[in-house]
C-alpha cells in the first residue's frame, strides 16, 4: 500500500475528477467523444511509455516533441509519395530510433547531461524542420486515414495498440531482466555495473527505444487526419513529462512504473475537456494544469516528510 | 574557478580555461560578423552588423535573457534548475501593468511591488523545493504552467497594458551616458551576482552545495536556507527582467517571456556551468549570453542568411549546434585521458 | 590530408561567396514581415509579394518570428533598421508593441507600410487593408447567423488567448452579437495554440459538452480543418456546421464533403502583391499621402480611403468556387 501511494493517490484524483464530471457534466460520458479523446491521446501514451523508461533510467528527453514533428512530416511525405503504410510505419519508427540514437550516443557515449543534450537537439530539430518546410501542410492520400478502415475500426485499432504497448511494457518492466536493468541503472549506475549490467548500453538503448516509440506515435497520429501540420507535436515533451511525473515516476531515477504514468496521463488529458464541459473559461486551463502538477508532487512530498519525522 | 591565487598554475591553465576558449570563440564570431555582416546600402551609408546602433541593439535585445541567465547561474550551481523564470517574467509584467493601470499606483510603487511579487514567486519554488524536498525540475515545471496560467487568468489573455509614461520607457528604449539604459542595470546586476558568487562565503556555499549537499551539511552550511535564497533571488531578477521587458516593448501582455527559460539555460550551460552543479562561473554565463546574442544578431545581418529569410531558424540551429559542440568539447579531454590510461594499463 | 591547399581554397571560396552576394547593386530593398512565418496564410502572401518584387525589379526580404511574438517582431524591425533597408512592411502582431520600433525606423528615413494588421497610425505611412477587422468579424458572425437561422448555440476556436488580432475580432463579434443577434449564444471560446490537432480535440469536447451546438467558427487558419475533422469523426456532419478562416487547399476536402460550409479569406496572394507595389511606389515617391487611388500592376486600381489602401472585401470560398483556387 505504502509503496504504491503515489499511483493510488493519482488514481484517486482521477476518480474524483471523473466523479465530479458525472455529477456536474454527465454529457462527458458519451461513447463517441470519449473514444475520440482516447484516440487523440493514444500517441501521447505511446511516447509516455518510452519516457517512463528514460526517466526511470535517471535521464530525461525534452526533444520528443521535435522528434515527433520530424517523424510526422517525413512519414507524411513518404505516404504522400504513395508508400504503403506497412512501410511508412517502420520507416518512421526507424527514423525516430535514429534520432533517439543521436541523443543516446551523446548521453551514454560521451556522458553528457541528458537535459542539455536534448535541449540542444530539440532546438536543432525544430528549427531545422522550420527551415526546410516553412510550415507547409502535407496532404495525405485518402487510403492513409484510419489505415483505410472504417473510422470506428481505426480508432479502436489505435487505442488497442497503445494499450497493448502499455501492458507489454508494464509487464516487461516488472518481469523481464531487461526491465529490471533499467531500474538498476537508474537507482545506482555504479552498483549496476558491478552487478554485470552495462549501464551505458542500457542508457543508450532506452533513448533509442523512446525515439522508436515516438516515431511510431507519429504515425499513429498521422492516420487520424487527412493532413499533417509541421507544428504537430509542439509542446508534447512537457505534456508527456508532466504526465509521467504526476504519475509518480521519480525524476531522480529508479522509482515509478507505467501504470502510474498512465493514470497521470489520463488525469492531465481530462483537464481540458473537463473545463469545456464544466463551462470554465479557457484562460484558467494552464493555471489549473500547473496546480495539478504541483498538488501531485506536494502530496508526495508531505507524505515523505511525515514519514521522516 | 576564478583566477585568484592560481599564478602558480601558470599561463597554460589560464589559456586552456573554458572561459578563455569561449572568449576567443566570441571574439572570432564578432569579427566574422563584423567583416561579412557590414555593408553599404543603396544610399551609401554603412549598414549592418558593424554599426554602433546594431551593437546597442544587441545589448538591448539580450538584456532580459541575460538577466534570467544570471538568475539561473546560482540556481544551477546548487545543482538545481528553474524552468519557471520565463513564466514568472510574464506574470510579473502583467502584475506591474495591472498595479499601475488598474491599481492607480505610481510607477515606482508598482515596480517595487512587482519585485516583491517576483521574490514571492521564487519563494513558492523555494518552499516546495526545500521544505518538501521535491525535485526542482518538477516543482518549476509545475510553476512554469501555474505562473503563465495566472498571467492569462488575470488578463483573460486579452488585456494588454500600454501607454506607460515616457519616464518609465526611458529604461528600455533610451540611452543614458552613451549606453542603452537597461545595459547599466544589467551591468549592475551582473556585478552584484559576480561578487556574490565569487567573492563571498555566502555565494561560495552555492558551489559547495552543488558538489555535495551532504558534504555541505556536514561542513555546517545551512543548505536549505542557501538553496531557498537562490530561488528567491531568481524570482527577484525575473521580476526586474519583466520591468525591463515592459519598458523596452512599451507593453505588458500575458505572453511576455515565453520560451525565455530555454534561452537562459542554454546560455548558462554554454558558459561552462555544469548542469549537475558545483562547477561554473558568472563570467562564463556572461560570455555564453554574449555568444548567443552575437550569433543571433550577426546571422540576421549576414547577406546569405537574409536572402534565405531564415535568421531565426539558422540562429536556433546554430545555437543548438554550438551547445552540442561546447558540451562535446568539454568532455573530450577527459575521455581522451581515460582512454589513454586504459590503454596504458593493458 | 597531405596537401591542405584545396581545403583552404574551398574555405576561401565559401567566404568570398558570402561577400559577393552582399555587394550593393542599387536595387531597392523592401522587407516584409508576417505575424508568423510558418503560417500558410503568410506563405501565400509571400507568393504574391515575390511576384511583385520580380516585376518591379526590387529585392524582397521576407522574415518574421516562427511563432507570433511581439518581442521578436520588434527585434527584427530593429535589425532591418541597422541593415538600412528602404521600406519596411509589417503585419503587426500587436498595435502598441511594434509601433515604437516602427517610429524609430521612420526617424531614420525608412518608409513604413503595414498590411494585414495595423500598427498605430503615426508609426506608418499607409495600411494595406485587406479587410477591416469588422469585415472579418462581422462577416464570420453573419455567416454563422445565416447557417443557424440567427438563433442557437455556437462556439469559437481561436489561435491563442493572447493574440492581438484574435482579441479584436472576438470583441467585435461580442458587440455585434449583443446588438444584432440576441438569440444566438456564444457558449465557449477555446484556444488551439495554432495547432490543427488541438483544434480537433477542442471541437470534439465542445460538441459533446454542448449537444445543441449548431456552428463552430474557427478564427485561425489551422483551426478550420481541425474543427471540420472533429465534426466528421463525431458523425455530426450537417448537424454542426463549420466555418472559419482558411486556405482553399487545406479545406477543399471538407467543403466538398459538406462538413465545412464555407471558408473565408481575402486573397492573400493579392495582399502580398499589393503591399509590395505600394511599398515600392512609396519609396519612389509615386505614392503620396492624400492620394485617392493606387495602380498596382496587373491587379489594376485600388481605392485609398484616408491612409488605408483597400484590397476589397474578404472572399468567401464554398463548394461552388473553391476548386478554382490553388494556394
Amino acid at each position: 500500500m505504502k509503496r504504491y501511494f503515489r499511483e493510488i493517490s493519482v488514481t484517486l484524483a482521477l476518480g474524483l475528477v471523473l466523479l465530479g464530471l458525472a455529477g456536474f457534466a454527465p454529457a462527458f460520458y458519451q461513447p463517441q467523444p470519449l473514444l475520440s479523446l482516447a484516440t487523440r491521446e493514444a500517441p501521447t501514451l505511446v511516447v509516455a511509455c518510452g519516457m517512463v523508461l528514460v526517466i526511470i533510467c535517471r535521464q530525461i528527453d525534452i526533444s520528443v516533441g521535435s522528434q515527433f514533428s520530424v517523424c510526422s512530416v517525413c512519414a507524411a511525405l513518404l505516404a504522400a509519395r504513395g508508400w504503403p503504410l506497412a512501410m511508412v510505419v517502420p520507416a518512421s519508427a526507424a527514423l525516430g530510433a535514429l534520432l533517439g540514437a543521436v541523443n543516446g550516443v551523446l548521453v551514454a557515449g560521451l556522458r553528457l547531461p541528458s537535459i542539455v543534450v536534448t535541449l540542444a537537439t530539440m532546438v536543432t530539430l525544430r528549427q531545422g524542420l522550420n527551415l526546410v518546410r516553412q510550415g507547409a501542410f502535407v496532404n495525405l492520400p485518402d487510403s492513409v486515414q484510419w489505415f483505410g478502415l472504417s473510422q470506428a475500426a481505426g480508432q479502436w485499432t489505435l487505442v488497442g495498440a497503445a494499450l497493448a504497448l502499455l501492458v507489454a511494457f508494464g509487464l516487461a518492466m516488472r518481469h523481464l531482466a531487461a526491465g529490471r536493468w533499467v531500474y538498476a541503472v537508474g537507482t545506482d549506475a555504479e552498483a549496476a555495473r558491478l552487478a554485470g549490467i552495462r549501464p551505458q548500453l542500457v542508457t543508450f538503448l532506452v533513448f533509442v527505444l523512446l525515439g522508436a516509440l515516438t516515431g511510431l506515435a507519429a504515425t499513429m497520429n498521422l492516420v487520424q487526419s487527412p493532413q499533417v501540420q509541421p507544428m504537430v507535436g509542439a509542446g508534447l515533451e512537457l505534456k508527456v513529462i508532466a504526465a509521467v511525473v504526476v504519475g509518480g515516476v521519480a525524476i531522480s531515477g529508479g522509482r515509478g512504473n507505467l501504470w502510474g504514468a498512465f493514470a497521470g496521463l489520463l488525469l492531465l488529458a481530462c483537464v481540458s475537456p473537463a473545463l469545456t464541459h464544466l463551462h470554465i473559461e479557457a484562460y484558467w486551463e494552464k493555471a489549473i494544469q500547473g496546480a495539478i502538477i504541483l498538488l501531485a508532487v506536494v502530496a508526495d512530498g508531505v507524505r515523505q516528510r511525515k514519514q521522516k519525522f | 574557478m576564478n583566477a585568484s591565487g592560481s599564478h602558480s598554475a601558470g599561463w597554460k591553465s589560464v589559456v586552456l580555461r573554458y572561459e578563455t576558449l569561449l572568449f576567443v570563440v566570441l571574439v572570432a564570431e564578432w569579427f566574422f560578423f563584423y567583416h561579412y555582416g557590414t555593408t553599404t546600402n543603396r544610399r551609401g551609408t554603412v549598414v549592418g552588423f558593424g554599426t554602433l546602433d546594431r551593437q546597442f541593439d544587441i545589448l538591448r535585445h539580450s538584456c532580459e535573457i541575460g538577466l534570467l541567465a544570471l538568475a539561473l547561474t546560482p540556481v544551477i550551481l546548487t545543482a538545481g534548475i528553474d524552468l519557471s523564470v520565463g513564466s514568472l517574467l510574464g506574470l510579473c509584467a502583467i502584475l506591474f501593468g495591472k498595479l499601475w493601470h488598474d491599481g492607480g499606483l505610481s510607477i515606482p510603487a508598482a515596480a517595487a511591488l512587482t519585485l516583491v511579487a517576483g521574490a514571492l514567486g521564487g519563494g513558492l519554488n523555494a518552499t516546495l523545493i526545500t521544505r518538501l524536498r521535491l525535485p526542482p525540475l518538477i516543482v518549476t515545471l509545475g510553476t512554469y504552467s501555474l505562473f503563465r496560467g495566472l498571467a492569462e487568468a488575470i488578463t483573460h489573455g486579452a488585456v494588454t497594458y500600454t501607454d506607460f509614461p515616457a519616464g518609465f520607457l526611458f529604461f528600455g528604449q533610451e540611452r543614458w551616458l552613451g549606453l542603452p539604459t537597461q545595459a547599466w542595470l544589467f551591468a549592475l546586476v551582473a556585478a552584484a551576482i559576480w561578487l556574490l558568487v565569487h567573492r563571498t562565503t555566502w555565494g561560495r556555499a552555492f558551489r559547495t552545495i552543488g558538489f555535495s549537499p551532504e558534504g555541505a551539511r556536514y561542513a555546517g552550511l545551512p543548505v536549505e536556507r542557501r538553496v531557498a535564497q537562490v530561488y528567491v533571488l531568481a524570482g527577484l531578477i525575473a521580476a526586474l527582467a519583466a520591468l525591463i521587458y515592459t519598458a523596452r516593448l512599451g507593453q505588458a501582455k500575458a505572453d511576455a517571456g515565453t520560451g525565455y527559460e530555454l534561452f537562459a539555460i542554454t546560455a548558462v550551460v554554454l558558459g561552462g556551468t555544469s548542469i549537475f552543479g558545483g562547477r561554473g562561473s558568472v563570467t562564463g554565463t556572461l560570455l555564453g549570453v554574449a555568444a548567443i546574442a552575437v550569433l543571433k544578431n550577426g546571422l540576421a545581418c549576414l547577406p546569405v542568411v537574409i536572402r534565405l529569410n531564415a535568421a531565426e531558424e539558422m540562429s536556433g540551429l546554430l545555437t543548438g549546434a554550438l551547445l552540442l559542440l561546447a558540451l562535446t568539447g568539454s568532455v573530450l579531454p577527459k575521455l581522451w585521458s581515460s582512454f589513454r590510461s586504459r590503454h596504458r594499463r593493458t | 590530408m597531405k596537401n591542405p591547399l584545396p581545403r583552404i581554397l574551398l574555405v576561401l571560396g565559401l567566404l568570398a561567396g558570402l561577400t559577393s552576394v552582399s555587394a550593393a547593386d542599387g536595387k531597392l530593398m523592401i522587407t516584409m514581415m508576417p505575424k508568423a512565418k510558418g503560417n500558410a496564410y503568410f506563405i501565400t502572401c509571400k507568393v504574391g509579394a515575390d511576384k511583385a518584387a520580380k516585376e518591379l525589379g526590387v529585392e524582397l526580404l521576407f522574415d518574421g518570428p516562427t511563432d507570433s511574438n511581439a518581442a521578436k517582431q520588434n527585434e527584427i524591425v530593429e535589425n532591418w533598421i541597422t541593415l538600412g533597408v528602404d521600406v519596411i512592411t509589417v503585419a503587426a502582431e500587436n498595435k502598441e508593441g511594434l509601433s515604437t520600433a516602427l517610429r524609430k525606423a521612420q526617424k531614420q528615413g525608412i518608409k513604413v507600410i503595414t498590411y494585414d494588421a495595423d500598427a498605430l497610425p503615426d508609426a506608418r505611412s499607409f495600411f494595406v487593408n485587406q479587410a477591416t477587422p469588422q469585415g472579418i468579424a462581422w462577416g464570420l458572425l453573419d455567416e454563422a447567423a445565416r447557417l443557424c437561422g440567427s438563433e442557437g448555440e455556437f462556439a469559437i476556436i481561436t489561435a491563442t488567448l493572447t493574440a492581438g488580432n484574435q482579441r479584436e475580432w472576438l470583441k467585435l463579434i461580442d458587440e455585434r452579437l449583443a446588438a444584432k443577434y440576441p438569440k444566438m449564444k456564444l457558449v465557449a471560446v477555446r484556444p488551439s495554440d495554432d495547432l490543427k490537432d488541438k483544434a480537433q480535440s477542442e471541437a470534439t469536447a465542445l460538441m459533446s459538452a454542448n449537444p445543441n451546438l449548431k456552428v463552430i467558427v474557427a478564427i485561425c487558419t489551422p483551426g478550420t480543418p481541425g474543427a471540420a475533422e472533429a465534426v466528421k469523426q463525431a458523425g455530426k456532419v450537417g448537424q454542426v456546421k463549420v466555418i472559419g478562416l482558411g486556405l482553399p487547399n487545406e479545406n477543399k476536402r471538407y467543403v466538398h464533403e459538406g462538413v465545412t460550409e464555407s471558408v473565408m479569406l481575402w486573397n492573400t496572394s493579392d495582399l502580398g502583391y499589393l503591399t509590395v507595389y505600394a511599398a515600392v511606389a512609396l519609396a519612389r515617391d509615386e505614392l503620396k499621402p492624400g492620394a485617392k487611388t493606387f495602380q498596382a500592376g496587373s491587379l489594376g486600381s485600388f481605392e485609398i480611403r484616408g491612409d488605408n489602401i483597400l484590397l476589397g472585401q474578404p472572399f468567401i470560398f464554398n463548394k461552388g468556387n473553391i476548386d478554382q483556387f490553388d494556394f
